[in-house]
Formats: C-alpha cells, sequence, structure tokens
C-alpha cells in the first residue's frame, strides 16, 4: 500500500478507533464507578438506563461552548497548549502493541520513544499555565512543572529496568520475550511483574498516576486551592482537548504498565505464536487496561492530595534510590541467572 | 437541672466582688447573673493586666451608646448620662465570665489599646472603633473591619439612622458593569429599571 | 461579545505583567472572596514567594447585615427569627443564648420539657454542623468520598429538625419562655398545641445508630489515612495560650489542649442530667481539631440518647405576655455552639426594643488568629489550616 495512504489509516485507526473510544468508556467508568464509591448513582439519564452517552453529551456542551482567550492571555501561546498536550499524549499509542501484528509502528526504539514523547506535554502545561494571564494558573503551571519532571525520572529507571530484563527496547519485543524467558529452565513464562519486577511496576505505576496529574499527585489542578490551576481559564473546545488528553493518556500509560510489566496482549498458557492472537491479544490487553484504570480511579476517590514537598520528597528521597536499586538489583539478576 | 435564677445571682456576685478586688475597684454588680465591674478610663489597661493571670481568655470588646436623644429604636428609659461604655468580657477556665467596663466622654472617647495585653483584642477594637468612632491609642492597623473604606459615620451610634435605600444609594453600585449597549452603570434597582422599560 | 486585542500586543502586555511579577520574589495573590475553599466571601490578601506564604490579611465584611444595628430596631420576637441566620449552618443553636438572655432580664423560666427540646435539637444541630466539617475538610484536602457520606446522614438528622421545628437552616422555634407552643399563630391554630410530632423519639434513635455508623466510616476512611495524617499532623499548631488570648473557643481551644466546655459550667440547658465526656486534643494542629469533632459527634449521640429517654412531660411555653416588654437591666448567656462560645449581651431600657445587643460570634474570633498562624505556612497548609477552623463567614461578619 502507499505509504502515506498507510500512514493517514493508521492515524485515522488509533485516533479514532483506539483512543477516542478507550477515553470515553475510562470517562464513563470513572463517572459510574466514583458515584457508587460514592453512595451515588451517577449519570442515568443520557442515553437510557445506565447514562452510557454522558461523556458524549459532555463532548458535545462542552464543543458548542463560545470560545474565550482572556484579554491578559499571551494568545498565541494559549491555543497551542492543548494540542501540544494532546499529540504528545496521542502519539504514545503509536507504540503499543495490541496483538503479534498489531502495532501503528513497532519501533526498535520504542521505550526510549514513549519516554521521550510524553514527556512533551510537561511542555504543554506550563504553556498552559503561563500563558492564561492569571496568577493561580502560573502557579499550577508551575507546580506542574516541577511535579511532571520529578516523576520522569522514577519513570524512566523503571523502564530502564524492564529493558535490561528483556534485551530490548522495542515494546513487541518485550512482550515476547515475557512470553519466552523460561523460568527456572522449566516451560512456564511468566509476566515481569511476578519475575522480579514487582518493585518497578509500583514505581512506574506511582509515576505514571503523578504524570498523569490525578489524585494524589493532583497538586497542579488542586481544585480547592487554585480553582483548577492551570486549566482555570480554559474553557469550551481548549478544555475538552485537556480533558480527553487526560483520559486518553490514563488509558495509555495504563496500555503500557500492561505491556512493560503484566505481558500486554499475551497470557501465561497462551502461546504467543497462534493465528487467533491477533484476535484475543487485543481482548486481553483491553481488559489488563480497564483493571488497572479502576485501580487509577479507586486511587482518586479514596486520597487526599499530597502536598507539593510532601510529592517531592516521595519522588527525589524515595522512587529514584529505590528504582536504581531496582535497576542494580535487576542486572545482577540477569548476569548470575 | 439548670440553675434557678435564685441561685446564679449569688454565684456571680461573688465573681464579681472576686475579680473587683483583683483589678482594684470597689464598683461592681451582679444583676441577672452577669458580674460586671466598672473600673476608671485611666485603669483600664492595669484593670486587663491584673485580671489576666486569672482570666486569660479575652471573649469580646465592644461598646455601648448612651443617649438620651435616639434616631433610631427606642430612648432608654430616664435620664442617661451621655457616653460611650466600652466593655470587654473575660472568661476563666472554671466556667466564669466577668465584664469589665469603663465610660469615655463622647467628645473624648480615645482610650488606650489592649493589643499587647490580648491580642485578640486587635479585631474587636477595629470594629468598636468603625462602628462608634472610639480611637484606640496605639492599635497597630485601626482600619475598617466591617465597612467600606469608603464609609461615611459610624452605625452604631444611635445618633445614625437606618435609611432605606432611596434616600442612602448603596455604595456597591459603581462595580456594577452596564449591560451591553447601555451608556453607564446600571442603577441600584435593577428590577425597577427593567420594569419601567418593560412597561413603557 | 469578546473583545480579541492584538496579538502582538496582548503579548506585550502579558510579558509586560509576568516580567515585573518575576523580577519581585514576592507576589501578591488574592485568595477569595470567591473561592473553592473560603467558607464563604472571605478574601485573603497574601503576600506569597512561591508556595510560600510570608503575611496574610484578612478582609471580611462582604456579608455584614448589620445585626447589631437591626437588633436596635426590631422587638424581641422579631430578632429571634433573625438570629439563626448568623451562624446558618448551626441554625437552633444561635437562638439559645438570646431567648434566655431575655428570659433572665423577665425572670422567667422555661418548663423543664422545653429545656430538653431545646437541648435535644442543639445537639442535633451540632451532629449536624460537625457532619457538614467533615464532608467539606476531606474535600478540601482532595478526597472527594467523605463528602457523600457525611452528607448521607446529615438528612437524616435534618429531616428530624425539619419535622420537628419546620426549617432545615432557619428553625426559629425558640420562643421567650420556652419552645414554639402552638401550631402557629393565627386565630384558628392558635389554640392547638402541638407537641413534638409522632415517631420523633424512634427516628431520633435511628437517626443516631445511623451517626455513629458514619463516624466509624469516617473513621476508617479518613482518621486512619497515611495521607490525611501526612497533610494534617503537625500543621497549624495553635499553642492554648494563644488561643486563650485571641479568644479561640470551641473544638479549636480543645484540641490545643485547654479542656473547656460551656456545657459544662454554663447551666442554661439541663446537660447536668446527663453524662458526657469532652474530648480534648493534644497537639492543636489540624488533625486533632478533626479528630475533637469526630468524637464530638459521637458524644452528642449519646446525650440526644440520654435526653430522649429522660423527657418530661409537661409544657412547651411559660407563660409570657403577649406583648413582650423586657425590664430594665443588662445581661449576658452564652452557650456552646457548634463553631465555639457564642453569647448575647442584652440591654434593655424597658420597652419591647432592646437599647442594645452585642453578639458574640464564635467565628470572629476564630478567624482574627489568622494572620498569626498563617504567617510562613505554604499555600496548600493554608487551606487545612482555615478548613480545620470551621468558620462560617455569616459568624463572622454578622
Amino acid at each position: 500500500m502507499n505509504f502515506w495512504l498507510l500512514v493517514v489509516v493508521k492515524v485515522l485507526v488509533v485516533a479514532g478507533a483506539v483512543m477516542l473510544p478507550g477515553a470515553l468508556l475510562v470517562i464513563f467508568g470513572e463517572l459510574k464507578i466514583s458515584a457508587h464509591m460514592q453512595s451515588r448513582i451517577g449519570p442515568y439519564f443520557a442515553g437510557g438506563r445506565f447514562g452510557w452517552a454522558q461523556p458524549l453529551a459532555d463532548g458535545l456542551k462542552f464543543m458548542q461552548k463560545e470560545d474565550l482567550v482572556p484579554a491578559a492571555a499571551d494568545a498565541r501561546v494559549y491555543r497551542l497548549a492543548p494540542y501540544i498536550v494532546l499529540i504528545s499524549t496521542v502519539a504514545i499509542y503509536v507504540i503499543i502493541p495490541f496483538g503479534p501484528d498489531l502495532t501503528a509502528r513497532d519501533l526498535d526504539l520504542g521505550v526510549f520513544f514513549l519516554l521521550a514523547v510524553s514527556s512533551l506535554s510537561t511542555l504543554g502545561v506550563l504553556m498552559a499555565g503561563w500563558s492564561s494571564g492569571n496568577k493561580y494558573s502560573l502557579m499550577g503551571g508551575l507546580r506542574a512543572a516541577a511535579q511532571l519532571i520529578a516523576y520522569e525520572l522514577p519513570m524512566v529507571l523503571a523502564v530502564v529496568a524492564v529493558a535490561v530484563q528483556a534485551g530490548t527496547l522495542s515494546l513487541g519485543g518485550i512482550v515476547q520475550a515475557q512470553a519466552h524467558t523460561e523460568l527456572f529452565g522449566a516451560n512456564i513464562h511468566l509476566p515481569y511483574l511476578i519475575t522480579g519486577q514487582l518493585l518497578g511496576f509500583l514505581i512506574f505505576t506511582t509515576a505514571s498516576l503523578a504524570e498523569l496529574a490525578r489524585i494524589p499527585f493532583d497538586m497542579p489542578i488542586a481544585e480547592s486551592e487554585l480553582t483548577m490551576g492551570y486549566l482555570t481559564e480554559y474553557s469550551g473546545l481548549r478544555f475538552t482537548m485537556f480533558f480527553l488528553g487526560e483520559y486518553a493518556g490514563m488509558v495509555a500509560f495504563t496500555a503500557i504498565a500492561a505491556t512493560l510489566y503484566l505481558g500486554g496482549w499475551w497470557l501465561p498458557g497462551l502461546s504467543p505464536e497462534a493465528g487467533y492472537m491477533n484476535v484475543v491479544g487485543p481482548i486481553v490487553l483491553v481488559t489488563k487496561v480497564l483493571l488497572l484504570s479502576f485501580l487509577f480511579i479507586w486511587f482518586r476517590w479514596t486520597w487526599p492530595r499530597l502536598r507539593e514537598d510532601q510529592l517531592q520528597t516521595l519522588a527525589w528521597k524515595w522512587l529514584i534510590p529505590l528504582s536504581l536499586a531496582n535497576i542494580v538489583g535487576t542486572a545482577l539478576f540477569k548476569v548470575i541467572m | 437541672m439548670t440553675e434557678s435564677p435564685s441561685e446564679a445571682p449569688a454565684a456571680a456576685a461573688a465573681v464579681a466582688e472576686r475579680f473587683a478586688g483583683i483589678v482594684g475597684s470597689d464598683d461592681w454588680s451582679a444583676d441577672f447573673a452577669t458580674p460586671k465591674v466598672r473600673v476608671p478610663r485611666d485603669g483600664w489597661i492595669a484593670a486587663h493586666a491584673a485580671a489576666k493571670e486569672h482570666a486569660p481568655f479575652f471573649s469580646w470588646l465592644s461598646a455601648v451608646d448612651w443617649s438620651s436623644e435616639v434616631a433610631v429604636g427606642d430612648p432608654p428609659e430616664g435620664e442617661v448620662e451621655s457616653r460611650f461604655e466600652v466593655l470587654s468580657c473575660l472568661g476563666d477556665l472554671d466556667g466564669n465570665f466577668v465584664l469589665l467596663s469603663t465610660d469615655l466622654p463622647k467628645d473624648d472617647a480615645v482610650l488606650p489599646t489592649l493589643v499587647d495585653t490580648f491580642g485578640g483584642a486587635n479585631w474587636h477594637e477595629r470594629e468598636a472603633a468603625e462602628m462608634f468612632g472610639i480611637v484606640f491609642d496605639g492599635h497597630p492597623q485601626l482600619t475598617h473591619l466591617y465597612l467600606t473604606d469608603e464609609f461615611e459615620g459610624y452605625p452604631l451610634r444611635k445618633t445614625f439612622p437606618l435609611l432605606t435605600r432611596e434616600v442612602k444609594p448603596w455604595p456597591g453600585t459603581v462595580d456594577v458593569e452596564g449591560m451591553p449597549g447601555a451608556t453607564g452603570p446600571s442603577t441600584e434597582n435593577v428590577e425597577a429599571a427593567a420594569m419601567e422599560g418593560g412597561e413603557e | 461579545m469578546t473583545t480579541r486585542l492584538d496579538p502582538t500586543v496582548a503579548m506585550h502586555l502579558s510579558d509586560a505583567a509576568v516580567s515585573v511579577e518575576l523580577e519581585t520574589p514576592e507576589m501578591t495573590l488574592n485568595i477569595g472572596p470567591q473561592h473553592p475553599s473560603t467558607h464563604g466571601v472571605l478574601r485573603l490578601v497574601a503576600k506569597v514567594d512561591g508556595e510560600r506564604v510570608d503575611s496574610v490579611e484578612p478582609v471580611i465584611g462582604y456579608m455584614h447585615r448589620g445585626y447589631e444595628k437591626l437588633a436596635e430596631v426590631r422587638t424581641y420576637a422579631q430578632i429571634t427569627a433573625l438570629i439563626n441566620r448568623i451562624d446558618w449552618v448551626s441554625g437552633f443553636c444561635n437562638e439559645v443564648p438570646f431567648v434566655i438572655a431575655v428570659e433572665r432580664l423577665m425572670g422567667i423560666e422555661a418548663p423543664e420539657r422545653a429545656q430538653y427540646i431545646r437541648l435535644i435539637l442543639a445537639e442535633m444541630t451540632r451532629i449536624s454542623s460537625h457532619l457538614l466539617f467533615m464532608s467539606s475538610y476531606p474535600l478540601e484536602l482532595g478526597a472527594p468520598t467523605p463528602l457523600m457520606y457525611a452528607l448521607r446522614e446529615r438528612e437524616h438528622v435534618m429531616d428530624l429538625i425539619e419535622g420537628v421545628t419546620g426549617g432545615r437552616f432557619h428553625p426559629n422555634f425558640n420562643r421567650v419562655g420556652g419552645v414554639k407552643p402552638a401550631a402557629g399563630g393565627g386565630s384558628s391554630t392558635k389554640k392547638v398545641v402541638q407537641d413534638l410530632p409522632s415517631g420523633f423519639f424512634d427516628g431520633t434513635r435511628r437517626a443516631m445508630d445511623r451517626v455513629d455508623l458514619v463516624c466509624d466510616e469516617l473513621d476508617t476512611l479518613v482518621t486512619g489515612n497515611e495521607l490525611f495524617r501526612a497533610r494534617t499532623v503537625g500543621v497549624g499548631i495553635i499553642p492554648p495560650d494563644k488561643a486563650l488570648a485571641y479568644g479561640v473557643s470551641g473544638p479549636n481551644l480543645r484540641a490545643s489542649g485547654v479542656g473547656f466546655d460551656l456545657r459544662k459550667h454554663e447551666h442554661i440547658l439541663p446537660y447536668d442530667d446527663i453524662e458526657f465526656e469532652i474530648p480534648v486534643g493534644r497537639n492543636g494542629d489540624c488533625f486533632d481539631r478533626f479528630v475533637v469533632r469526630l468524637q464530638e459527634i459521637r458524644q452528642a449521640t449519646r446525650i440526644v440518647r440520654q435526653a430522649v429517654d429522660r423527657i418530661p412531660a409537661g409544657p412547651l411555653q411559660a407563660k409570657v405576655p403577649r406583648i413582650l416588654k423586657v425590664p430594665q437591666g443588662q445581661c449576658y448567656v452564652r452557650a456552646e455552639n457548634p463553631k465555639g462560645e457564642m453569647g448575647y449581651f442584652v440591654v434593655s431600657e424597658g420597652g419591647r426594643i432592646p437599647y442594645r445587643v452585642k453578639i458574640r460570634s464564635a467565628s470572629f474570633s476564630n478567624l482574627s488568629i489568622l494572620p498569626w498562624i498563617l504567617a510562613g505556612q505554604l499555600i496548600p497548609d493554608l487551606v487545612a489550616i482555615m478548613g480545620s477552623l470551621d468558620f462560617v463567614l455569616g459568624d463572622v461578619d454578622r
């Protein structure tokens, strides 16, 4: 097929068939799960009994709102910021393997690409906070910059340990490595969560919660202090882009966590070469994504938020040394065994 | 049971007498279970300093405007001497309280501040100052607490009448932006203006 | 209509604004009067250096309604209808000290049944006010779920209060000489004496059971939570001598270690017959203030249960003349409001209208400690401390 046609098809599939439904599903899940945790019902009107059309209704509502740019805002930067956040999140979907042959583009540098692209969102958030012309947004943006940079490092280091254990940076390769590495010489294959990367999984999950700026790490937004932080001045379609970016990011990061630590599209017991894995694989991955998303949603509605200095202490004094120790341990294991 | 109306005054009288001894005054009363000790104006600070050891809880400070002619409400029964009576209420940890009161002449309503003795007197004195026009000597910041900075007059004085909105416009008018197409700030009575416009 | 500035002009405008601010290390941040966490229209002009607050100046008065001036032109019955709006979260408790002050001036004592009803409703109001605190305080720290649990049980208590008084927030149920005795005003209903609604006592016992359950739930969800403790333990410590000097009262004072509760000392309601404890904190930090209020809810349910068992039969209001004329005198009565110590100093010069009413509101004094305690705190701690003081702007501004 023509290369450029293929690119267009892939982009449409990734954005339209993977990211959008995934984000909408997780948004709906958050509405309903949070409601039941709070002994409420949640949406029950839009779309019939279960309110499944609520995210769509919200999206349409936002789209028809007035396009505001505050007078004191730096208009060009203000308009650009949501795109940067959204694009950096969507770009992660390119490398997620949904099946043995179902990756938009399985780069050899998959992990490297992932980490580089996901840190672009920091720039978008900082732009949003600064350009709004609002002191609360500025503070939110600065907090976000400090937090996102601080938590990049544990994430990178946790992923390095996985790369060391798998021997490859490509995500498809990491899944294959989990499917083929024999445990103690026997024909048992287990995902990395169980074969030595438990600490890494915990570090990666914590760091991705911080990257997504979800409670307990939502200081940049901190609704009760900063009135939505860097998002204060955004409304309408621009806010939708941030909103979608947050949930798309949640799906993306949980998919990455599932791929790196839980085996991705593969389950222990299934043969990774079988033909049906191109059909079963996506289902397996989506289930894992939904389970991890449920965990993230649960955390959000149970815990209060950490203060900024407590956040930074957690990252610099605890997560980074632990992840370094994780790398050393993994490397030793790899050499010895 | 609650204290019957006959027991309460006896206990209050004991408290009033004790505090009168502490502050060194013999003008005390305990009507209606309310211990009250009068001190002279120049003994105000000393009285509080002495009472502080026995009653460390600073409850409130305010004033009463005594005058025979009033612009609002009913005048007092009988002739009263025209003055400000500044009252402060202190409490102790055994459940007693005492009111310390002093009289100020209206043309010389100055009293030294209690801020150095009781930190909590800060806001109470600001309120009394803006409501009655009493000046507290030595107060760090005697600006308006409740009222806007441009407010004229001292509301809680008996000579300050309660006016309806038509006589004195609400000072908040200037903050309201006019609707698009209007020439200036909206009038205070938006509903009336709208109704007039609708009826015509 | 949106006005769009020329992009280059806008860029330079914001450029200019930001570069001036970036040059100086101190930024003046205006928190409020419209803000999610200020409990009303409180404005804090904060000078901040990054995340650290150097100084805070509270600006109040946005809700000043002039109660004390208004009390000089209203009759005693009319004032009773107004004052439950001072601290609107604990509506019933605001009325009690005032009517008792007037009763003392007139030399009337309310009948026992009326006093017990006052006590029960006051304690239920205390439960309702503290449950509202339980719901809003974790929300300010970022935990959205205790909000729903606490408010769900509060509804039961509010239903009961509404069943008796007719109002959830503004009950207007106290009368000079007792509580509202008849089914209402007007010649047709005046002769009908309507006591408490049927099923009130059973409903109250059930509601108290539910409130106890939710206290246990909140204990598990909030008090035991590591993150909550990290945000509140050691934050905003008020030493007891400072608390006393500033007039801080109620749960805030008790959290600082001073075991002083007016219910044990002021004999205006029949607390002497009822067994209850006073929870006292140790350090005076935000965590202690939270836990003291949680324990107070439990003690309040205990009080209500005992009062409901003991309440005697009898009339609901003593004999008072139809037109109230209060003899000359001055009386100060204070009570333990959920927010702290609330008192009314009533100066009467005979007649139907008081000469002066001074209202001592708890939140005014609780708030006055803010400039001292917020200096040098971080902004998230600012929110945590303000929330833990549990003030209501109606109480502050009167």
